[in-house]
């Protein structure tokens, strides 16, 4: 079965390949935007793909109104290229900015158009014909060509240049392709390290535990972090794989998979899992087939790698779809550039580095774990009770508020009265005994709390009392945020806001970081206040139709989380998108610069 | 875990996976090329500038082996395949071979570069609205340089996005003679 995964795998990336080996269109190959500095220069910069590359000596730029003048005679040094047709030419690759002279502008308010005409070439041996690109600039952020007018008049039908914003987060990762591969890898690999710090993989720690401790006795070091290797690797070849799926579709796969069914099935296996462990019964294979199995194959039979592998798998798909600043980078690079190879790599990189402390679990469990004995059944009850926590975090998504914490309470209880909570101590019990009972009270009390506060109206599984505490002590509320449902909509509640500036924040039920956010910063005082001056707008995507999904695309987002931001006049400002959580100082100094 | 765990699991996994090879697909079947009969039939109805601005109707080349190729003299990968063409079109000329060379340029630019070059079959200039004529084509990304042949039934057999070497034309070109 590993052999199949295998070649379903490497379908996946020969498909991809096949992609990479697509021309860009030019708008996507050469990314114009514009932006005054003040009443006297502009900045221009392009974003030009790896492997293309545009004339120095072919820029045209000019204004319009026809009172405006803008002075090209000084642009930058170019790369000498040596051309057999064309003598030596000057070439710009990568980012290119430049600043240049603006005159006859109005101090006050100053606004023209920009119109750009840039022709460049690709290094597979094609050229793209010289392309006029127009940007409305103002004082304001950068913007990009063809969101405002959409007109590259010699492409009539060619669609509108991606609103990605050069200067977001994600963007900003994005731009990380163009340098060395080494380079990226390691990046990503950081990026990792600091996501394996997140809820996005604590999930993932019981459920690695609860694939080792059965092994218990015949658990060493090394094969242990052999095992935790291989439900790596399977998280990150899926994480890879899927991610080069989102992509290049347009559309997060994770998504699809947040729903009743996959995630109760999954909720399922775990609570399987759990019963094992408590000795309900004994997952193995039938004796028959065992011995059949011992005869044919070593220790290492490839049947187990092959289940630790799938959950890896299914790991990656179901418990972890967080998408955090370098995912959404890595995705924007892949969608953009249609290089699925150097995107699925990067992301790859970015799961190993996810999977470092699974490897030290892994590899700690053989020393760690009793070898044998009655310790080995309580150390697996724990996971037991674990493995329970993590079915009712999967499925917590799908619950009430009311039921999710009379799981947790019931959890809570039950496990509590087996580490004899209530039954009374012996007077010359050993200390660990005294410290096992403690536990237990704890349990007891933090699962009659939940118990209580549900059943008496509270919804908060952190503050489950907070009920009580009557009308006075009320809870911070998030503030409440104007449902949109699709692109329509958007546009006219932006035009509704009348010169406030609006923030929209996609959300999902699925999405753990859009939940942090709710709970940790949009409560804040700070944040609440800044919000007030603006129209906060809220897309729920978590049924993800058609409707969603175009509102997803046109912020060159895959999926929540993702917080667009819009000026007083209602445009967009790319460089302030928000992709994954932020705690409340940061984001209230985002909202700052949005109220500026 | 059970072998029938491991079943279930698996079958799911391989489920998950057909699903995203089946959007794959889907995505990729959206952008194939365009069919090479209406293709061709658009090409022949084409009628452009020639250089001595008299209007040529492609129709004039039905039943040849057409090579149609679309570049400029500010493209590089274009002039480096036209010496090419010249001798190839030296070559089968008496086969039924005939190339045609659209420019998306400027007359003044591409007169004397022919003269220079020696092009010895017919160019006509387009502007950059032909460049739109060419996605249609099948250049989904408006690039050049960028070839169409046709078969003696206007039928497309080639289409290439950038430079055609000369195995390539020579090997397309046998089977259609």
């Amino acid at each position: 079965m590993a052999r199949l995964l295998f070649i379903l795998t490497l379908l996946l990336a020969i498909g991809t390949q096949a992609f990479a080996q697509e021309l860009l269109e030019p708008e996507k190959a050469f990314q114009f935007s514009a932006r005054l500095l003040d009443d006297r220069q502009v900045e221009i910069k392009y974003v030009i793909a790896p492997g293309y590359y545009l004339y120095r000596e072919k820029f045209k730029f000019t204004a319009e109104p026809a009172s405006v003048s803008v002075d090209a005679s000084q642009l930058p040094p170019g790369k000498v290229k040596k051309d057999e047709f064309f003598g030596e030419v000057q070439t710009y690759r990568g980012e290119l900015r430049f600043v240049l002279p603006v005159k006859g502008l109005a101090a006050q308010a100053p606004q023209f158009t920009l119109k750009a005409v840039s022709q460049g070439c690709a290094d597979i041996g094609v050229c793209y014909p010289p392309q006029e690109q127009t940007a409305n600039v103002t004082l304001a952020a950068f913007s990009p060509a063809g969101a405002a007018t959409p007109s590259t008049p010699f492409l009539a039908n060619a669609p509108p240049a991606r609103a990605a914003g050069p200067q977001s987060e994600d963007a900003l990762i994005a731009g990380l392709f163009k340098g060395g591969f080494w380079v990226l890898i390691a990046s990503f690999f950081g990026f990792g390290l600091l996501l394996a710090l997140t809820p996005c993989v604590f999930p993932m720690i019981p459920i690695l535990s609860g694939i080792l401790v059965p092994h218990g006795a015949h658990l060493t070091h090394v094969r242990g972090f052999v095992l935790s290797l291989v439900y790596v690797l399977g998280m990150a070849i899926t994480y890879a794989a899927a991610g080069v799926a989102a992509g290049l579709l347009g559309t997060m796969l994770s998504s699809a998979l947040q729903n009743v069914w996959v995630l109760s099935g999954f909720a399922a296996i775990f609570v399987l899992l759990a019963l094992s462990m408590f000795g309900f019964y004994e997952l193995q294979l039938p004796a028959s087939m065992q011995s059949r199995l011992a005869a044919t194959s070593n220790r290492l039979h490839g049947g187990h790698f092959a289940s630790v592998f799938v959950m890896g798998v299914l790991s990656a798909l179901i418990v972890g779809p967080c998408v955090a600043a370098p995912l959404a980078g890595a995705l924007l690079y892949i969608s953009q550039s249609g290089d699925g190879v150097l995107g699925g790599a990067a992301l790859f990189a970015m799961a190993l580095g996810m999977g470092v402390p699974l490897l030290a679990v892994g590899a700690s469990a053989g020393t760690l774990l009793p070898k044998a004995g009655p310790w080995m059944d309580t150390v697996k009850r724990f996971f037991g009770i674990v493995l329970l926590g993590v079915a009712i975090y999967l499925v917590s998504p799908l619950l009430p508020a009311a039921a999710h914490m009379l799981a947790w309470a019931a959890l809570l209880i039950v496990s509590a009265i087996y580490m004899h909570a209530l039954d009374p101590l012996p007077p010359n019990a050993p200390g660990a005994h005294r410290l096992f009972k403690g536990i237990g009270v704890i349990s007891l009390l933090a699962g009659a709390a939940l118990l209580v506060g549900a059943l008496s109206g509270g919804r908060d599984i952190l503050q489950p009392l907070a009920g009580l505490r009557g009308a006075a002590g009320a809870v911070e509320h998030a503030p409440a945020f104007q449902r949109i449902d699709s692109s329509a909509q958007l546009d006219s509640a932006i035009s509704a806001a009348a010169g406030k500036p609006v923030m929209l924040d996609f959300y999902a039920d699925w999405c753990v970081s859009c939940k942090e956010m709710e709970r940790y910063t949009f409560t804040n005082e700070a944040v609440r206040t800044r919000l007030a001056g603006m129209v906060a707008l809220q897309a729920d995507v978590t049924q993800n139709n058609d409707e969603h999904k175009a509102l997803l695309k046109r912020f060159s987002l895959f999926g929540p989380p993702g917080i667009i931001f819009f000026d007083r006049q209602g445009k967009q400002l790319n460089d302030l998108r928000v992709v994954g959580f932020q705690p409340a100082d940061k984001f209230a100094a985002t909202l700052d610069l949005a109220l500026r | 875990m059970t072998r029938r765990w491991q079943a279930l699991l698996a079958g799911g996994v391989a489920i998950i996976f057909a699903a995203a090879g089946f959007l794959a697909h889907q995505w990729q079947a959206a952008d194939a090329p365009p069919d090479p009969v209406a293709t061709g039939r658009m090409v022949l109805a084409a009628e452009l500038m020639g250089l001595d601005d008299k209007p040529q109707r492609f129709e004039q080349w039905r039943g040849k082996v057409l090579v149609v190729n679309f570049w400029a003299t500010w493209c590089a990968p274009c002039r480096e395949e036209i010496p090419g063409f010249i001798k190839f079109q030296e070559r089968y000329r008496a086969d039924g071979v005939q190339f045609v060379g659209v420019a998306i340029d400027q007359k003044q630019r591409v007169v004397p570069y022919a003269k220079e070059m020696g092009i010895n079959y017919p160019l006509v200039v387009g502007g950059m609205e032909t460049m739109d004529w060419t996605r249609e084509l099948g250049d989904r990304a408006t690039v050049l340089p960028f070839t169409l042949i046709l078969d003696r039934a206007g039928q497309v057999k080639l289409s290439k996005v950038g430079v055609l070497t000369t195995e390539k034309l020579e090997a397309a070109i046998k089977p259609l003679l």
